[in-house]
């Protein structure tokens, strides 16, 4: 596991700051840059404006290009963008209007805007960067999301979103503005659990969370929007996912992908997992089914989360490598493994004695 | 996952397109290039997405994350007392600002370097997102303060403009030869305490 958070010493700062971590002044220095001007032992110092900033690392980690977030009086900066990885993500809320069986982030009432700062951060990240937008429901805070990524896109138009939303906020008159943001740059990840309405309300614990749901979509569909429908397989839906599948082709065939997901131990996850995870491993025959039926039908469907041993071998080229670096592990059993350079492998808080009874090393 | 749609002329003649007509598109009635998208091009849907994820199994990096942070988010309601601070009373109160933009501590080297792949400076926040004038303010106020201190002190004759530019730095770099202090040319807590300035 990567932390996510880095020591420092504390700034004066009166709001929080956003720093890119340079190891040798560059051609194209801007004012939130801070250069490596000394290392001690695990001490880096850093001239930020002409002031000394001091960083702890861990191992021998370089830090050039990633962007952190300081906070006002905290010895704990955020990493917020790691330029080596492909999974960045700003966490822009932690409030929802939801409350998923199986959320891995639970929802909290208090809410921090550092839209600004995000805005700072995107504009700093490597060159055709893709940025993850999760939460919470970033779209609570519509406004300040889209102009966020209008702000960025003005002056990074290679930067990339993939926004997570549960997809209950969008309204008409959004059209034009998504249509404007430019639908190649936001991937929508708009999580539908069935086709039906109960069962879907049931597991994101909201009455009428679907029929927004379909609104929703249908405003993105209108816009033109990239969209990637993410199901997580449980056991509350895994007996429906063939309704899904047939739901999909018949009124969302031009989504872009249709994930089936697997579940994350953690947060409500971890509380629900008895009830709620769904041992792909021994039990394939519904997944399957949903995979068959929408590949031969052009809907393109990936599985994410799926360790590769877990998927049998005619369906593991769906599997996708999808766990994010930071939070990703493999056991013992994957030691011997040959796939594992194309295997996601685990999250971090799985636990094997409550996991996949079927896998071993291929 | 590969996804083949076989078109036959004679139904997109009647009007029939499969969903995701990705690969052919028929004609040029779609390619009005003005701005916004045409009707048939937003429902042409060549996202480049999808076309990237699935091309091959080793760089799906678009819809790749799972992108749930489980991290705990960046909460800073709980003020923590500073420690960037310096022991004594504040010595100096700054004059009126007089401050425009934030310099650019380093200017580039002058030998002109092949262009590296470098992602062009982070530009203003367009008007909607507020701007932080806030820490800019904070760190002017403090190097005004050391400015002025290495002044007094015979080590800086520049402007107290709040900017450390390189005579600043070298003013930096001799007081902390003589007072025994870590060499960098920046401000370190270190030159805070010895002017007795409290940064917090």
């Amino acid at each position: 596991m990567i932390d996510l958070r880095l020591k420092i010493d504390p700034l004066p700062i009166v709001e929080p700051l956003v720093i890119r971590l340079r190891n040798e002044p560059q051609n194209y220095q801007t004012e939130h840059d801070a250069v490596l001007v000394d290392t001690e032992g695990t001490r880096l110092e850093y001239d930020y404006n002409g002031f000394s900033f001091g960083l702890h690392r861990q191992d021998d980690e370089n830090f050039d290009g990633d962007v952190i977030l300081a906070l006002p009086g905290q010895r704990i900066a955020h990493r917020l963008i790691r330029s080596k990885s492909p999974h960045n993500t700003f966490l822009v809320t932690e409030q929802c209007d939801q409350l998923c069986v199986m959320c891995s982030q639970p929802p909290k009432k208090h809410h921090a805007d550092l839209f600004s700062q995000f805005a700072v951060a995107a504009s700093l990240a490597p060159l055709n960067a893709t940025i993850g937008i999760s939460g919470g429901e970033p779209l609570l805070h519509k406004e300040r999301l889209f102009s966020m990524v209008e702000t960025v896109a003005s002056t990074r138009p290679d930067i990339r979103f993939h926004i997570l939303s549960n997809g209950q906020h969008f309204v008409t008159e959004d059209i034009a503005r998504l249509v404007a943001m430019g639908t190649e740059r936001i991937l929508w990840g708009i999580p539908i659990y069935a086709a039906d309405r109960l069962t879907h309300d049931r597991i994101v614990g909201k009455d009428g969370a679907f029929q927004n749901l379909q609104r929703g979509l249908g405003i993105l569909i209108k816009a033109g929007s990239s969209i990637e429908l993410r199901t997580v397989v449980m056991q509350q839906n895994k007996d429906r996912l063939s309704d899904l599948a047939n739901f999909l082709f018949t009124r969302l065939s031009c989504i872009d992908v249709w994930a089936i997901m697997q579940m994350e131990r953690i947060g409500y996850g971890r509380m629900n997992w008895a009830t709620s995870f769904h041992d792909s491993s021994t039990d394939f025959t519904q997944i399957a089914k949903a995979i068959d039926m929408s590949a031969a039908r052009g809907i393109s469907i990936a599985l994410y989360n799926f360790p590769l041993c877990s998927v049998p071998p005619q369906y593991r080229e769906f599997a996708l490598s999808t766990i994010s670096d930071w939070k990703q592990k493999y056991l013992d059993i994957c030691e011997r493994c040959g796939s594992r350079a194309a295997c996601g492998g685990f999250f971090e808080w799985y636990s094997h004695k409550e996991g996949f009874a079927g896998l071993g090393a291929l | 996952m590969k996804k083949r749609l076989f078109l036959i002329p004679s139904l997109i003649a009647a009007g029939f397109l499969p969903s995701k007509a990705g690969a052919i598109v028929p004609g040029d009635f779609v390619t009005a290039k003005n701005g916004q998208p045409s009707v048939l091009e937003r429902l042409k849907l060549k996202h480049i997405f999808s076309l990237a994820g699935h091309r091959s199994h080793s760089s799906h990096r678009s819809h790749s994350s799972h992108r749930s942070s489980s991290s705990g988010g960046y909460s800073y309601r709980n003020y923590s007392p500073p420690t960037y601070t310096a022991p004594s009373t504040p010595s100096y109160t700054p004059p009126a600002p007089t401050y425009t933009a934030p310099a650019p501590v380093y200017t580039p080297p002058a030998a002109p370097v092949a262009p590296v792949v470098t992602p062009p400076a982070a530009a203003a926040l367009a008007a909607p997102l507020k701007t932080l004038p806030g820490n800019t303010d904070k760190f002017r106020r403090i190097a005004m303060q050391v400015q002025s201190a290495l002044t007094a002190y015979g080590y800086y004759t520049g402007l107290i403009d709040g900017k450390v530019g390189p005579s600043c730095k070298t003013a930096l770099t001799a007081m902390q030869t003589d007072y025994r202090l870590k060499v960098t040319g920046t401000i370190t807590p270190e030159v805070l305490d010895t002017f007795g300035i409290v940064a917090n």
